[in-house]
């Protein structure tokens, strides 16, 4: 039998455990079908013009909805971009083996940049102004994950 | 409008403050009423500020009512940043149906809980949290290189301000996290994080606590000879969304023009003599101070090699060591507004500013800098 662990009796564990389940709303739910047929879909408002992606009910400026479906990328350009040496899971912070690349892609006909994952690539070659192109899962999942990351434009897609 | 001034302030912070949050909101409370020479039968009301995450449990003040000495009295709570308590407090004098208030923040995200997670549950459940690239750390970078890249600024500004703000805030007995020799090159030296952020550039997990007594003109001035008027208030909330610029802060210029106007200020720039802001990261420094029009716009760089931002500077920014020195969430507003007025009292010690008479305080909450609150307070009655 193992030898017993001492027992603490300073700190005691508190999970907070609760699971929410929420309804994505028609919005998100439209979205994800259409990452399921490889597009990206936005709202544009017709107030202001501005087309979001991944699409939203409101316009905080112009306080009306949003309502005008339109589809946008799947090529874009990188806007502005991280290199993650660390990732962030439940709060706590943990080195990685291999950086993360994210970035912030203004997609073909948004006004909204969308954070995404980039893969294929050297980190040191990721820059603003980079071309690059979605990279879709196959088969589909019917979730945010069907837009599975981005590459550069101009590689073979795997 | 009825006069307001701050008349007391104490704090507690460390990585582990080693009790309870109750008990270290009654030993801080309690010191403060025995050194004010006052009971809690002196206070008429009560604003606390924490968080019911960061407490782990729902209604976060639930078991703060009796270690603050609020039991049986009129009380409130604030689950937002400090500066926004303290504007609450503000409001409650001014309304005239009391004549003073305690504002207590405080959490312990050093030793009970990641303060990274509260971020995560701020966003958005149904979006970024399921896609899971989205936190505290890697929002903070996305909004640091926009920055540096909007101006055409290297990555080592970011390293001369955290410098600064360690050095300094190794002589702030308040602060826990200050490194009396931290330089550009030692920062640059931490670990790398997300880019082009670093461990040196980022605001320590801290157990801490703030406490602050507010009074009514009369009350003030029987309290003590050395009231710190509160003269301006402003406030303003952006959108969660991604599509601002995140290289400025257009709420965090509204905050501070509406504090401005209020304190009836014409060239804040010129009639501020220091600022304390909540700059959780480096980066974001620059980007408050540019936002309240006290530097030009993407003049980082500028004011890290002309040393405008050192004590001794054109203006001085978070003398303290702001919130890279110890940044309990909840709390850390709370404490700057507590930093100006240990200044414009002249019990700054070390890192008095001279002639320090008008401060203003900057608290913030969200996902990039999504929410300011900004504060202006004088030595002077108006």
């Amino acid at each position: 039998m193992a030898e017993k662990a001492e027992r603490s009796v300073v700190e005691v564990e508190v999970p907070l455990d609760f699971t929410y389940n929420y309804r994505v709303g028609q919005y998100l739910e439209r979205y994800i079908k259409g990452l399921g047929e490889k597009k990206i879909l936005g709202v544009r408002c017709s107030g202001c013009s501005k087309v979001t992606v991944p699409p939203r009910n409101f316009c905080g400026a112009c306080n009306r909805v949003m309502d005008e479906w339109v589809e946008v990328g799947p090529e874009g350009t990188v806007e502005n971009y991280t290199i993650g040496h660390v990732k962030v899971e439940r709060g706590a912070v943990e080195k990685l083996d291999e950086p993360r690349l994210l970035a912030m892609v203004k997609l073909e006909g948004a006004t909204v940049p969308l954070l995404a994952e980039v893969k294929g690539m050297a980190a040191s070659e990721l820059e603003n102004g980079l071309r690059v192109k979605a990279v879709f899962k196959d088969p589909v999942s019917d979730s945010l994950a069907d837009l599975s990351h981005f590459e550069p434009v101009g590689q073979e897609v795997k | 409008m009825r006069k307001v001034a701050i008349v007391g302030q104490a704090q507690v912070n460390a990585s582990d403050v080693g009790k309870s949050r109750e008990r270290m909101l009654f030993d801080l409370c309690k010191g403060f009423y025995d050194g004010m020479g006052i009971t809690r039968h002196d206070i008429d009301t009560f604003v606390l500020c924490s968080n019911d995450f960061a407490a782990g449990h729902t209604i976060s003040n639930v078991f703060e009512d009796c270690p603050v000495g609020a039991y049986m009295k009129d009380e409130t709570k604030v689950e937002a940043d400090g500066v926004m308590a303290v504007t609450y407090a503000l409001a409650r004098i001014m309304s005239g149906l009391y004549d003073t208030a305690l504002v207590v923040g405080n959490s312990q995200g050093g030793s009970v809980m990641r303060p990274y997670l509260v971020m995560d549950y701020t966003m958005s459940p149904t979006y970024d949290r399921q896609l899971g690239l989205l936190n505290e750390l890697s929002s903070a970078a996305l909004q640091a290189r926009a920055y540096l890249d909007a101006y055409g600024l290297g990555d080592e500004v970011l390293d001369r301000i955290a410098a600064r703000n360690l050095r300094n805030a190794a002589k702030n007995p308040d602060a826990f996290n200050g490194k009396a020799d931290a330089t550009p090159e030692s920062v640059a030296g931490s670990d790398k994080l997300y880019e082009p952020l670093k461990q040196d550039h980022c605001f320590p997990f801290t157990d801490g606590a703030c406490v602050l007594l507010l009074a009514g003109e009369e009350k003030a001035k029987e309290l003590t000879d050395k009231p710190v008027w509160i003269r301006g208030v402003g406030d303003s909330l952006d959108s969660y969304y991604p599509e601002r610029n995140l290289a400025r802060s257009k709420s965090v210029k509204l905050a501070g023009e509406r504090a401005f106007k209020m304190a009836g200020m014409n060239d804040p720039a010129g009639e501020l003599d220091l600022v304390e802001v909540s700059a959780k990261f480096a980066s974001q420094e620059p980007i408050i101070c540019e936002g309240l029009g006290l530097f030009a716009e993407g003049s980082a760089s500028d004011v890290a090699v002309r040393g405008l931002a050192e004590i001794d500077g054109a203006m001085p920014v978070s003398p303290s060591g702001g919130a890279l020195g110890a940044y309990p969430l909840c709390a850390g507003g709370v404490t700057r507004v507590a930093e100006c007025y240990k200044q414009l009292t002249g019990s700054a010690g070390d890192l008095q500013v001279a002639d320090a008479r008008t401060a203003l305080a900057h608290g913030q909450d969200g996902l990039y800098l999504q929410h300011n609150a900004v504060m202006v307070v004088s030595t002077e009655e108006g």
